[in-house]
């Protein structure tokens, strides 16, 4: 068993979250409440230590007075609090705007469009790899249906009811994947917190 | 029809308890479920597995998870670095998250004490500055990731100690992406994406991923195109890396994740029989009210 407070007040703080499982209660608000507190505390300070200071103030002081312009940049978000030149809120928005749309579209063609299209690409090479060409005409009739099933500008009659509902087939088992990778991911938090429990606190596990 | 109707209505309290009873159960009895290796997982494995210290590129390794998610992303971190390090294949870190940085130097202390308790020479040893550099957090990631393409050490101009990043003698040689054979990115939220956007699509940077259980689904295309050299999913990947690590004789066992994968087993196996009960309690119910409505 442990002697280190902290691990002692961890596995409390625990018990105390899971205890909301059985009902809402006083202990798990209090936790609630204190890890709340806790995660802002540490992100004023984290932001202050990490990006500001080192990226903004220290700057400044050292007599680089360009980094004014970000800073009112910056300070214009507040204007929002004051409604008579709330209006200035524009400026920084209209440049994070322009800036995050110029950055992003191109890429996220090229990463996501272009390569995702040239992924459903079925060519007689494919077969060559045995199971791999079964698997790519697999890929492209999923993507197919799919994208079927979401074309709504005409009535889904004839192959387009028949592609849709195959499209429907692709998506339920997409549905079924994430379903159980969530499951595992949640299951696993679980097991994390009984390991520290039984280990690190109570010393009944290595 | 009791029955039936008592199967639609077990106490939620009754299935916690027997979710924890399940956790608990493989700690103590010792047994071992086999686990398959996925082919994602072995991807990522013979990569790292191919590269060689005379390559003279380093290892990027994005520690980007956060405490709730530690079951998960830790024991890929620890079994990367043990990889690499027991390679000999430089390391370089950094963090994206704010929550990652106390996590990450975890990971790197865990694994360079256990290295370096059984080294015996200077050139056995992990040395910091020679063999890894963990360069800390950085706002504003996607300006960061682009410019790290150009120049590391212009988004990090000190390292996570406040050491200067040029004085350190690894990074005398890493000086961009060109330097690195492959980032993986260890995150519990979307950060793989942006890797993909700017580091990959813009500099060819090859990619692998250890990513959270719920993430892994989304990323599956990535493999299939190619655009990830290799995938970790959840606690089932971190255990199948640890299992291939100690096949190749890298560790003498298995570490956390393994541990976790009989519990994992477990609570998946009562899921998939409380849903099936559901659904038998379902089914009887909805047909027996449907008989009381027409007579």
């Amino acid at each position: 068993m442990s002697f280190d407070p902290w691990i002692w007040i961890a596995g409390f703080l625990t018990l105390m979250i899971f205890s909301f499982l059985y009902k809402d209660n006083p202990f798990y608000k209090f936790a609630e409440h204190l890890f709340v507190g806790v995660a802002n505390g540490y992100y004023i300070v984290f932001y202050w230590h990490q990006a500001l200071k080192p990226n903004l103030y220290e700057p400044l002081k050292a007599g680089e007075f360009i980094y004014i312009v970000p800073l009112l940049l910056g300070l214009l978000y507040f204007t929002r609090f004051i409604p008579k030149i709330g209006w200035l809120v524009r400026l920084p928005l209209g440049f994070m705007i322009g800036w995050g749309a110029g950055i992003s579209i191109p890429a996220n063609i090229q990463a996501f469009i272009f390569k995702q299209i040239e992924g459903t690409i079925v060519t007689p090479e494919s077969f060559n790899m045995g199971w791999e060409g079964l698997w790519s005409l697999v890929i492209l009739i999923g993507v197919i249906c799919t994208v079927i099933y979401f074309f709504f500008s005409t009535e889904h009659r004839g192959l387009l009811k028949f592609g849709s509902r195959l499209g429907i087939v692709f998506i339920m088992l997409g549905f079924g994947a994430s379903f159980g990778y969530t499951v595992m991911a949640r299951v696993s938090l679980l097991i994390g917190r009984i390991q520290f429990i039984l280990g690190p606190w109570l010393g009944l596990i290595k | 029809m009791k029955f039936f109707y008592t199967l639609t209505k077990i106490d939620r309290r009754l299935i916690y308890l027997v979710l924890t009873a399940l956790v608990i159960l493989p700690f103590f009895l010792k047994f071992s479920i086999p686990q398959n290796i996925m082919p994602q997982t072995k991807k990522l494995f013979d990569f790292i597995e191919r590269l060689s210290p005379e390559d003279n590129k380093a290892v990027l390794l994005s520690i980007d998870y956060t405490p709730q998610t530690m079951p998960e992303c830790h024991p890929m971190a620890i079994s990367i670095l043990t990889h690499c390090f027991k390679k000999k294949i430089p390391v370089l870190g950094v963090s994206f998250d704010p929550q990652a940085p106390g996590l990450a130097i975890e990971a790197f202390n865990t694994v360079i004490n256990n290295l370096n308790a059984r080294a015996e020479t200077n050139d056995d040893s992990i040395i910091y500055g020679r063999d890894y550099v963990y360069l800390g957090w950085k706002s504003g990631r996607i300006a960061a990731l682009m410019e790290m393409g150009e120049k590391i050490s212009t988004v990090f101009p000190r390292d996570y100690y406040n050491n200067y990043t040029d004085s350190l003698p690894l990074m005398e040689r890493i000086k961009n992406y060109r330097d690195v054979s492959i980032a993986i990115i260890l995150a519990a939220a979307d950060y793989p994406q942006e890797w993909l956007m700017y580091a990959q699509a813009r500099y060819g940077l090859k990619l692998g991923a250890g990513l959270t259980a719920v993430m892994a689904p989304k990323y599956y295309p990535f493999l299939q195109t190619g655009q990830l050299s290799g995938m970790m999913s959840g606690m089932k990947g971190a255990a199948e890396y640890e299992n291939l690590l100690l096949t190749a004789g890298y560790t003498e066992k298995t570490g956390k994740a393994e541990i976790g994968m009989n519990s994992q087993t477990l609570i998946h196996l009562l899921i998939i029989i409380l849903i099936i009960i559901g659904n038998i309690g379902y089914v009887a119910t909805r047909r027996q009210s449907v008989k009381k409505q027409n007579g």
